[in-house]
């Protein structure tokens, strides 16, 4: 997934059109995209592509739904139509005095966002679901449809779907869609095959005729003749000579008079430059130019890319809440639910009323979470958490409680602590978990955030939460 | 029939040796001399020598082993894709490894370029070539060699099967004696129950390809290496440039081998099985195709081995005056016996006939349980052929016989052979030409 956070501290324009106010984004300006939780909408300078894309797509990968479900404008003198980003924005303008005409979709999707109900999974598909059908809902829409991208890994982009990964995990925006079709959120169609390399699952191949012994494509191609007198054939160069550019026989060494009379030309052979081998038929073999394999093409994953439709219950799933069945992690061993945490945390509270002593509540966020999940599946991601509760598990008392507030989330009580030394526990655990992860995944940077909240018993539970959690999502 | 039988009693009585000698001198002097006794003798020289030579064998082996060369198998053949994989699935199994097998499709119409392409495309053939113009058995296999990279080279055909240890036993001669250029391998009959043809034909190899050619490659005249089953040195394949154009070209390239001076050995625990045409008329049209090609290739071709010249070897000479002597001139030295006997001893004619077939068919008797007893290995009981000897001096006798004089005299008068759908027109219009 996209990193959110490209915040070099610039901050973009808030512009007020009537009840609303639009974040007004200029041209190539270093912007936090979260500036625009406190938003209606946005209005994005249209001049460079890459830079529009690069917005837009920031703000469609956010986690935060105050973020990626906002109206995306675009602000462009021209009419010029570039698939992608239109797929990203909502609509376009040709000044920022005709906001105004677009006050009621802004208004229409405000009104359609409070209407959505999201049920905190653990799973990652799961997010990833509620956030494609959450962004179909609010606009209406009913079908994710490919769009053939050059810069796409696979060579279609879903644009609402594919923001969320890097280049080289596009290809799980189809296990998402899939997993999403075996719930009966969506009903798909076929739209065309795409070939994915076999290691990497980039669709960028080079296919070639290669030698069939040693895969080499350099390869000459020489005619083969027989010479009807005496029998022999060969390729056209045992013919040749030094003289001149007749040619004679090897065998009789008598010239080559007329094609089809004296000699003909039954076939064509090819010799490998590189082993020398001579063969007919080539194979044919594909290069992949993101990771370099080069196999045979009978090895190559082929994939449907198809259209996918919001079904009615995948347009319930998103005002209900969706409750996937194939893929969700319900529980990991050793954590309480985070609604008992809630209960639990209410009960302490008005223990500290009636006793003196100090408690806390924690919070250890991974802040690249969706990066991070998107290379794992949901496979690895739970051996991930059940790894990071355990170790966290080792670390703190009998008596307190684990819960996860999300999958990026984790929670958990120090009762009866000092805040100082719960906050040396808290510290020292990130690195613990670094080194686990060292161990048992290849080349995986998990970034850890730690927070600890003393309870104060003049505070609610909620506020508490609220302080502990805020930002993360 | 009574009467016939008192008759021929009372010739027998009646007849002294002097008689005997008259009125059968060609059993005597054809049959009985060079059929049984020359080759009796010699068939037990060879094997003589066969078992003293056995350690210098068994040191022949080790070292084919230890140089373990390349060996191509070349597999030229037209519609012969039906056979090839399971030929190709024996030659995985043989105890000779270091193989790399050629197929050449000429110019198939069948499935054949698809078995072959899927065959190569799994790797159990090294090179499938394919030729989408017919060209002829010499091209294909002509093609074949020239892509070949082996230190030896095996031509077999397709649809014959083969021993597990024939490749290793065809190569052997090579490692005996350097100056081997080619060795033939030991071709009996697959279909042997198949017909009453099929079991003459059976019969008749064994005489001539398993004896036969024993006896002349101890003699050093061995001279027609069969296509279905043939070793050579590949340095002197490719300094021949393979194989010019048939029919007869089995025969054509030993002779060519010979000429360069290279020894020409047959093996005959080197095991081939082929399958034979199972009826009379189709029998008649593959004899007549070789027995052209001894014309043809003998008396025209190479002709020169016959007159003393710069390159004369007395052997080459043996062996293709003995091949002319006794399949042309006795041929039709035959037709003069018969001549005589219906003019002179006309009367006696009918017990004329009836001896000649007694002494052939005792001959054959006696021939055949001998060398049985000398046969290693066989590939069908030998109980089963007893019955049918009797038919041998009909089918060798007669039925052959008439099929070779139509040969010579078509190919002597006419040239027949250049005629000859084998071949693509385009090919024998050149050789007919040559006087190839
Ligand atoms: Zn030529
Ligand atoms: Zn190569
Ligand atoms: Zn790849």
């Amino acid at each position: 997934m996209k990193r959110s956070t490209t915040n070099i501290g610039e901050i973009g324009t808030t512009i007020e059109v009537g009840d609303y106010n639009f974040l007004f984004i200029r041209n190539m300006s270093a912007t936090a995209v979260e500036e625009l939780q406190h938003h209606a909408a946005v209005v994005i300078e249209a001049v460079n592509q890459d830079y529009v894309r690069m917005v837009a797509t920031s703000i469609r990968a956010n986690p935060s739904p105050d973020i990626y479900l906002k109206p995306i404008f675009l602000l462009k003198k021209d009419a010029s139509e570039t698939p992608l980003i239109d797929v990203l924005a909502d609509d376009s303008v040709k000044n920022l005095s005709e906001l105004e005409s677009l006050l009621p979709l802004v208004g229409r999707i405000a009104s359609r966002s409070q209407e959505l109900t999201f049920i905190n999974s653990i799973s990652f598909e799961a997010q990833l679901i509620t956030k494609i059908i959450s962004l179909l809902y609010v606009r209406e829409l009913k079908v994710i449809e490919p769009v053939p991208y050059t810069y796409s890994n696979i060579c279609y982009y879903y644009p609402l779907l594919s923001v969320n990964f890097d280049h080289v995990d596009e290809y799980m925006a189809l296990e998402i869609l899939n997993i999403g079709e075996e719930d009966g959120i969506f009903r798909s169609e076929f739209v065309d095959r795409v070939y994915l390399c076999s290691t990497c699952s980039s669709g960028h191949l080079s296919y070639r005729e290669v030698c069939p012994k040693c895969s080499s494509s350099d390869t000459t191609p020489d005619d083969v003749i027989h010479h009807f007198p005496c029998g022999y054939v060969g390729p056209m160069k045992d013919f040749s000579n030094q003289i001149d550019d007749k040619l004679d026989c090897p065998k009789c060494n008598k010239r080559l008079r007329h094609i089809g009379v004296d000699y003909d030309k039954p076939s064509i052979i090819h010799e490998c430059n590189n082993c020398n081998h001579s063969f007919q038929d080539f194979y044919v073999n594909a290069k992949c130019l993101s990771c370099g394999d080069d196999r045979s093409v009978e090895t190559l994953k082929a994939t449907d890319i198809r259209r996918y439709h919001l079904t009615k219950k995948g347009e319930l799933s998103a005002v209900k809440g969706l409750i996937t069945t194939t893929k969700d992690i319900d529980e990991v061993i050793g954590t309480i639910k985070f609604d008992t945490f809630k209960t639990m945390l209410k009960y302490e509270i008005e223990r500290l009323k009636q006793t003196e002593g100090s408690s806390n509540i924690c919070a250890i966020h991974i802040t690249n979470s969706s990066h991070v999940y998107s290379r794992l599946g949901s496979e690895l991601q739970r051996g991930l958490l059940k790894d990071l509760v355990t170790v966290i598990r080792g670390n703190i008392r009998t008596a307190d409680v684990i819960a996860f507030q999300s999958s990026s989330t984790i929670v958990l009580s120090m009762s009866d602590l000092p805040a100082k030394i719960g906050k040396r526990i808290l510290n020292a655990i990130p690195e613990l978990l670094h080194d686990l992860i060292k161990t048992r995944f290849d080349d995986l940077d998990v970034h850890f955030e730690c927070r600890l909240v003393q309870l104060d018993y003049t505070k609610s539970d909620e506020v508490h939460l609220q302080e502990l959690l805020e930002g993360y999502f | 029939m009574e009467e016939l039988l008192d008759n021929y009693i009372r010739f027998l009585y009646t007849l002294t040796p002097k008689h005997f000698f008259e009125m059968f001198w060609f059993y005597f002097v054809f049959e009985f001399i060079r059929y049984f006794l020359l080759e009796f003798f010699v068939l037990n020289l060879a094997k003589v020598k066969q078992w003293v030579d056995r350690p210098k064998r068994e040191d022949a082996r080790r070292r084919l082993f230890i140089e373990n060369p390349l060996v191509s198998i070349l597999i030229p053949g037209k519609n012969e894709g039906k056979h090839i994989y399971k030929l190709v699935n024996s030659l995985r199994e043989q105890t000779y490894k270091n193989i790399e097998i050629i197929v050449v499709d000429d110019g198939s119409d069948d499935d054949t370029p698809t078995i072959g392409r899927s065959l190569e495309n799994a790797r159990l053939i090294t090179k499938f070539l394919r030729n989408d113009v017919r060209g002829g058995k010499a091209s294909a296999a002509n093609m074949a060699l020239r892509f070949a990279k082996g230190k030896y080279i095996i031509h077999l055909d397709a649809d014959c099967s083969y021993d597990l240890d024939a490749m290793e036993n065809i190569l052997i001669p090579f490692f005996m004696d350097e100056n081997v250029g080619g060795v033939g391998g030991n071709v009996s009959v697959r279909n042997h129950k198949e017909s009453l043809v099929t079991t003459l034909q059976a019969i008749e190899y064994f005489n001539t390809i398993t004896t036969g050619r024993t006896v002349t490659s101890y003699l050093g005249i061995y001279r027609i290496i069969s296509g279905a089953f043939g070793a050579f040195r590949a340095d002197v394949l490719h300094q021949l440039k393979g194989w010019d154009i048939g029919p007869g070209l089995d025969g054509d390239i030993t002779v060519k081998i010979r000429k360069k001076g290279y020894k020409i050995k047959f093996a005959q625990d080197a095991n081939c099985l082929t399958s034979v045409p199972n009826t009379f008329k189709k029998l008649i049209k593959q004899r007549l195709r070789w027995d052209k090609s001894l014309v043809r290739f003998r008396m025209r071709k190479h002709k020169d081995v016959l007159f003393p010249n710069h390159s004369f070897r007395f052997l080459n000479f043996i062996s293709a005056f003995e091949n002319i002597l006794y399949n042309v001139v006795l041929n039709f030295k035959w037709y003069v016996y018969l001549t005589i006997m219906l003019t002179f001893y006309r009367p006696l004619f009918v017990n004329i006939f009836i001896t000649n077939v007694l002494l052939y068919t005792a001959t054959n008797y006696v021939k055949f349980i001998m060398y049985s007893l000398y046969r290693p290995k066989a590939h069908a009981s030998m109980s089963y052929f007893l019955v049918y000897l009797p038919c041998m001096v009909f089918y060798y006798g007669i039925y052959l016989r008439v099929v070779r004089t139509i040969a010579y005299l078509q190919e002597l008068l006419f040239k027949k052979s250049y005629q000859d759908p084998w071949n693509p027109p385009k090919t024998s219009i050149h050789a007919r030409y040559l006087g190839i």
